[in-house]
């Protein structure tokens, strides 16, 4: 059987769930190993939650937010451009592919952004293949950034 | 797992929306197998009374205490579902909604991988509700009177609104006067009524109502608290004239002997270092500007005190600072004018006769520096105008915006120039924007009154040499639907300047925490559905320092913040978001990392336990602060660290 | 009604060239407005963006080749448009697709460049003569490199302003180098005329060259070299630093190593060149050099720093004809002596050759030394 990817997105309540949303309102198909999972906002995602994911067995990780400019919070999702950034960098030095990663803006009427993110998520892993958990385990634990 | 947790999981068909795609039975099925799941039923519509009833029954009968919904949006039917709860004695935040609608059954083909997804995201959710508890909502009372910042147009309407319900109005205007830049104008578009004729009662009726304390001359200095119970700090700057003996006869005024340019007369004509802005002041109290008076500067004269009957010129006043307490505010601090002095090749400043719009404003009124006299500098009226659109407006060196207003006050002027001169009026438009009610008429009648209309942007204006007393301006441009570069020759050029965010606006900003949108405005709460709301619960921005508009759609702004003002007083007390976060003081570290992120500066430092602490009136919870928390020491309710790692366990098991 | 244009594919080739901006241009006119053209002729720019934005060029037009890129227009454009990439884009296409016919007289400097690295044809093997006698050659492994542009190298009169940059830098103890057998032109003007490929030859040619010698800084006398260097060698990926003449003597006299003994009384007005001034904002080095040189009184005229008046010789022009009563530098002549001026003092070597050629066509009417501010420093250190 061919490789399934498990990944699991993080989107926040105000865009970016809502324009998750809105692909579904209008039928649009994406792939369908992205789970998701609704935070009030990206500026809210804590470092551990995408360890923690990964530690769990997922293959790949995408975070969403709203635009820049447009976060309902003000900023938080330039708290989040500044965290993915680090996070990113972590994430290479415990071995896992940054590929796995990825920041997507979906604004609540860019069904379509969000739909892309998933299926280049989806099969930007797949080309990688599943993720083997090296260091993750100790680590995930500890690190907060 | 505890055992005192007894899940209840409800799959719905949805008709035929998710059952179609996902095999609704197994997934109820395969949920009745984890662990603190007492019961599991699929239904067709889960909404529907008969569904809501399930649920209701087995809360009762069965003792559920947590909730999986695995239906349609929690955006849509999340609000009915913890409804079901809390009628059932539950508290509404042990619920969980699993969207296998909106991002599952329809974006997905039907078949095992689409049920597999269903499966991974209802178990998240169960995961996730064991570690739910009840959340309470809470409310904060409003204290029944409130401030308006901002004695313009949008500030007085507001203000008159709610004093005319019988609830106190604090009006803290910084001007010696109120009336913003309507009292400056001659008339206005589109119906051309005289400004003074209808802004005049209304600054009356201001001074007249009892329910208004008015205080000119004074600033907001400190706004702390919240939503309902504010506490501002406002500064009166010393008038030097006693507010309670001065009969506002303007002997002093007169007596006094050194002038400065005006500021209401945007610099044409002159006043006094004693005195009231306008004739028409409101109130009709004059100040002593201490930047001009000899008296403060060389420490000699008091002319004005010689000459006040009322013996109410005061030069030992200083300022005051008073505390105020009030439920909400409204921001109505207006606009500043675009100084064009950047763009040299238009030569204001430099040329004589180039003027500003604001300028041609005074021109006009009969109360301006010409007494309603269209002169040029040299004293001759002129024969011909060209009238400037977009001057720092519409362009990417100054300000991108549209200022909304300049495309109808040109027309206006147009007509005026007409009136008073009889002379040659060309118009250099970029695009024309009447859009109102009854401007293209307006737009209609004014090109029925034989003015140019040139469609380009002028490049520059040069001074030509001609045998008369002064030297005519020469323009160039290129006229677009000709095709053709043209020179035009006028006495005078009016440029219609942007309206822009008050030079302050970032610091009242930070007073009032309210954030500014790109242009440099306030930002509103929503650009459509919530134009006068701002993030900051209890605060609305009215008027043109939300953005540039003409003054119908300022007064419409006002009367509604007021009127969301009263709801609130009305009511009595305001209802908090429950989703906020708090600070574990056991395991918080004192770092102050959280303190500086919260765009709502909820979080203060508690010096005396060495601890940070959230308002949680102030708080939306977003969780910015938990994200960054060294020590884990933050939780969002609802939202907790603890309960997003059990979903993420729950989805990938 | 469709758009209907003979070259639908060379038009496609334009409008992406001017990116999102393009699209924004609400049809204004202020570019037109604003270009110097329209002072002598007609130069309808606001028309080409707008054909350039429907894909109706005509290629064949004149004024495919008028801008002289002096970048007036995009300076004040509200909508942002690189008005100048447009114009260039045009002319690549001509140049690269063959849908018109590049103008004789810039084909043939076109053509010098790509033969002997120098648009005058001159042989590429006395582009260091005008550093014999009086100056002696630099020959050090200083990684400083004085780069003297073609028309200095080679044309009469500009000698003088290489001999007299060279007799400074030598009075200032600099140690500097020059590469004459192996450097060639910087290529702006080849880039500007729509020949991406000979420009792209030229640059990696020029950038190896001088990381061969080591050469971390460049000075430059022609603004044109100067933002060549700068901006697009950098984009190439070339990592010297490059200094204009006038930033670095304004430098060496802060610094105190360049000392002036002798008066130059003399009425000064600066001529501040499209490419110092508008392009990089460098106009208060030159006024400060100027003004540190004794005796001298320095005048304005009305249009200057970033509002100067073009001479005309940007964009490629300079090896164009241009009719009599069209020059620019007419103009700015004209203003020179209005202000009284004795001396008009330019900061670059195109600007040098526009004037002297307008000095001519006033055939004696207007008496006015033209020089390189170099020049009036030589002469104040004396
Ligand atoms: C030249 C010109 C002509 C116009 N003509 C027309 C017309 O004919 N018809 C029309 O409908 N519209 C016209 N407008 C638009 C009109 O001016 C505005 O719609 C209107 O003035 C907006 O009122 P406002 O109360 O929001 O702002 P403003 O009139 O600017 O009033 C703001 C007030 O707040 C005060 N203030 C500012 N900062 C502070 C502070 N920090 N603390 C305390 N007080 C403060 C100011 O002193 C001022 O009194 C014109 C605009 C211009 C520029
Ligand atoms: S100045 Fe800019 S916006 Fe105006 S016509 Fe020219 S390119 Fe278009
Ligand atoms: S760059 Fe100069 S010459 Fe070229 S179009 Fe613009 S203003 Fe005219
Ligand atoms: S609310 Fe969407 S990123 Fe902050």
């Amino acid at each position: 059987m061919s490789f399934e990817p498990k990944i699991i997105a993080f989107l926040c309540n105000w865009c970016s769930y809502a324009g998750a949303d809105l692909a579904g309102v209008s039928r649009s198909k994406c792939s369908p190993n992205v789970m998701s999972i609704r935070l009030m906002c990206s500026g809210g995602l804590e470092p551990a939650f995408v360890l923690k994911a990964f530690k769990e067995g997922a293959d790949g990780v995408l975070v969403c937010g709203c635009n820049l400019g447009d976060c309902h919070y003000v900023d938080g999702n330039y708290k989040t451009l500044m965290r993915m950034t680090l996070l990113k960098k972590l994430v290479k030095q415990l071995g896992i592919e940054e590929e796995r990663v990825r920041l997507q803006w979906v604004c609540a009427s860019c069904a379509e952004d969000f739909v892309q993110a998933v299926n280049t998520i989806t099969n930007d892993v797949k080309a990688l293949g599943p993720y083997t958990q090296i260091k993750i385990e100790a680590e995930a634990e500890t690190s907060r950034i | 797992m505890d055992d005192d947790i007894k899940i209840g999981v409800y799959v719905c068909h949805c008709g035929h929306n998710i059952a179609d795609v996902i095999d609704v039975e197994d997934v109820a099925q395969r949920a009745r197998k984890s662990g603190n799941v007492s019961v599991s039923r699929d239904y067709v519509y889960m909404c529907s009374s008969k569904g809501q009833n399930l649920i209701k029954q087995d809360i009762m009968q069965l003792g559920i205490n947590r909730v999986v919904v695995a239906a349609c949006s929690p955006r849509l039917y999340e609000q009915t579902f913890q409804n079901v709860l809390r009628e059932s004695g539950l508290n509404p935040y042990l619920l969980q909604i699993a969207n296998v609608r909106e991002q599952c059954a329809w974006v997905h083909e039907a078949g095992l991988q689409a049920t597999e997804k269903a499966n991974r995201l209802v178990h998240g959710a169960i995961r996730r509700v064991s570690h739910h508890s009840p959340v309470e909502e809470q409310s904060v009372p409003v204290f029944p009177a409130t401030l308006v910042i901002g004695g313009g147009i949008a500030g007085i309407q507001a203000a008159l609104e709610i004093a005319n319900s019988r609830h106190v109005v604090y009006l803290v205007e910084r001007e010696p006067s109120i009336g913003g830049h309507m009292a400056q104008f001659d008339k206005t578009f589109p119906t051309l009524d005289c400004s003074a004729c209808i802004l005049t009662p209304k600054m009356n009726e201001v001074s007249r109502n009892p329910y208004i304390r008015l205080m000119t001359y004074s600033e907001v200095t400190d706004v702390s608290g919240y939503v309902g119970n504010f506490a501002v700090k406002v500064k009166r700057k010393a008038r030097y004239i006693d507010e309670d003996k001065c009969v506002g006869c303007g002997i002093c005024q007169e007596k006094c002997p050194w002038s400065t340019a005006s500021e209401f007369d945007a610099g044409l004509g002159m006043r006094k270092a004693v005195y009231t802005p306008f004739p028409q002041a409101i109130p009709n109290i004059p100040v002593i500007d201490r930047e001009r008076c000899v008296y403060f500067l060389k420490g000699k004269c008091r002319a004005c005190e010689k000459v006040c009957e009322a013996q109410a010129i005061n030069f030992e006043q200083e300022d005051m600072y008073i505390d105020l307490q009030v439920g909400s505010i409204i921001v109505a601090t207006g606009f500043d004018v675009f100084d064009p002095t950047p763009i040299v090749q238009y030569g204001y400043g430099r040329l004589p006769n180039v003027f500003t719009s604001l300028e041609f404003e005074r021109l006009c009124s009969p109360s301006g520096p010409t007494g309603g006299q269209l002169k040029l500098v040299s004293g001759r009226t002129p024969e011909s105008v060209a009238i400037i659109h977009c001057v720092g407006s519409r362009d990417k060196n100054y300000n991108a915006y549209c200022s909304r207003v300049c495309c109808m006050h040109s027309l206006k002027y147009s007509h005026l120039f007409k009136e008073k001169t009889g002379g040659e009026v060309y118009q250099l438009y970029i695009d024309m924007r009447c859009a109102g009610k009854a401007y293209e008429e307006f737009y209609e009648r004014v090109q029925g009154e034989h003015v140019h209309f040139i469609r380009g942007k002028l490049a520059s204006i040069a001074a030509g040499v001609t045998d008369a007393e002064e030297d005519n301006l020469i323009l160039t441009c290129e006229d677009t639907l000709l095709g053709n570069l043209i020179n035009i020759s006028v006495d005078m050029v009016v440029l219609c300047v942007a309206l822009e965010p008050r030079h302050d606006t970032e610091q009242l900003s930070h007073i009032l925490r309210l954030g500014r949108s790109h242009d440099g405005f306030f930002l509103e709460r929503h650009p459509k559905l919530d134009p006068v709301a701002t993030m900051s619960e209890g605060i609305f921005v009215v008027g043109c320092c939300q953005g540039p508009k003409d003054i119908p759609d300022t007064v419409a702004q006002a009367s509604a913040a007021s009127a969301r003002a009263l709801a609130m007083i009305s009511k009595g007390k305001m209802e908090m978001g429950a989703i906020t976060a708090s600070v574990d003081e056991v395991v918080c570290s004192g770092c102050k990392v959280c303190n500086a992120l919260c765009p709502y500066s909820a979080i203060f430092f508690d010096e005396i336990s060495n601890v940070s602490r959230v308002n949680q009136v102030l708080c939306k919870g977003c969780n910015v602060c938990g994200a960054a928390c060294p020590s884990g020491a933050i939780s969002t309710r609802n939202f907790s660290t603890i309960q997003i790692l059990a979903e993420i366990e729950g989805v990938l098991a | 009604m469709a758009l209907i244009t003979p070259f639908q594919e060379a038009a496609a080739l334009v409008r992406e060239a001017g990116g999102l901006e393009l699209d924004q241009c609400y049809q204004c006119g202020l570019c037109t407005g604003s270009c110097p053209w329209n002072l002598v002729r007609e130069f309808p720019v606001r028309k080409l963006i707008h054909q350039a934005q429907l894909g109706v060029i005509d290629f064949e037009a004149e004024y495919t080749w008028l801008c002289t890129t002096c970048r007036s227009c995009v300076q004040c454009c509200p909508r942002g448009v690189d008005i100048i990439d447009i114009m260039k884009a045009m002319r690549r296409v001509v140049a690269e697709t063959g849908v018109s016919k590049v103008p004789d007289s810039l084909w043939l400097a076109v053509s010098n460049i790509a033969g002997s690295g120098n648009p005058l044809g001159q042989p590429a093997g006395q582009r260091g003569d005008w550093a014999t006698p009086p100056t002696k050659k630099a020959k050090t492994d200083s990684g400083i490199l004085y780069f003297p542009c073609c028309i200095p190298a080679y044309e009469p009169r500009l000698k003088k302003v290489a001999q007299a940059t060279a007799r400074i830098l030598e009075a200032a103890g600099v140690d500097y180098k020059i590469l004459p057998e192996v450097e060639n032109c910087c290529g702006e003007s080849v880039r500007k005329s729509g020949h991406e490929n000979l420009f792209q030859s030229l640059a990696q040619k020029n950038m190896q060259a001088f990381s061969n010698a080591g050469i971390n800084k460049i000075i430059v006398n022609s603004p044109h070299c100067y933002d060549t260097f700068k901006k697009e060698y950098t984009e190439l990926g070339a990592e010297f630093k490059v200094i204009h003449i006038v930033q670095y003597l304004s430098q060496l006299i802060d610094e105190g190593k360049l000392k002036f003994s002798t008066e130059v009384k003399k009425k000064v007005t600066y001529h501040d060149s499209c490419y110092l001034a508008r392009h990089n904002g460098i106009y208060d080095e030159p006024r400060h050099v100027l003004e540190s040189i004794p005796g001298i009184e320095i005048v304005e005229m009305p249009d200057i720093k970033e509002n100067t008046l073009c001479c005309g010789g940007g964009g490629g022009r300079i090896w164009m004809d241009t009719k009599k009563n069209e020059r620019f530098s007419d103009l700015r002549l004209q203003q020179a002596k209005n202000v009284n001026a004795e001396v008009l003092a330019l900061s670059c070597p195109y600007c040098m050759l526009n004037f002297e050629d307008s000095l001519i066509d006033f055939q004696g009417a207007v008496s006015m030394e033209i020089k390189d501010i170099v020049e009036l420093v030589c002469e104040g250190i004396a």
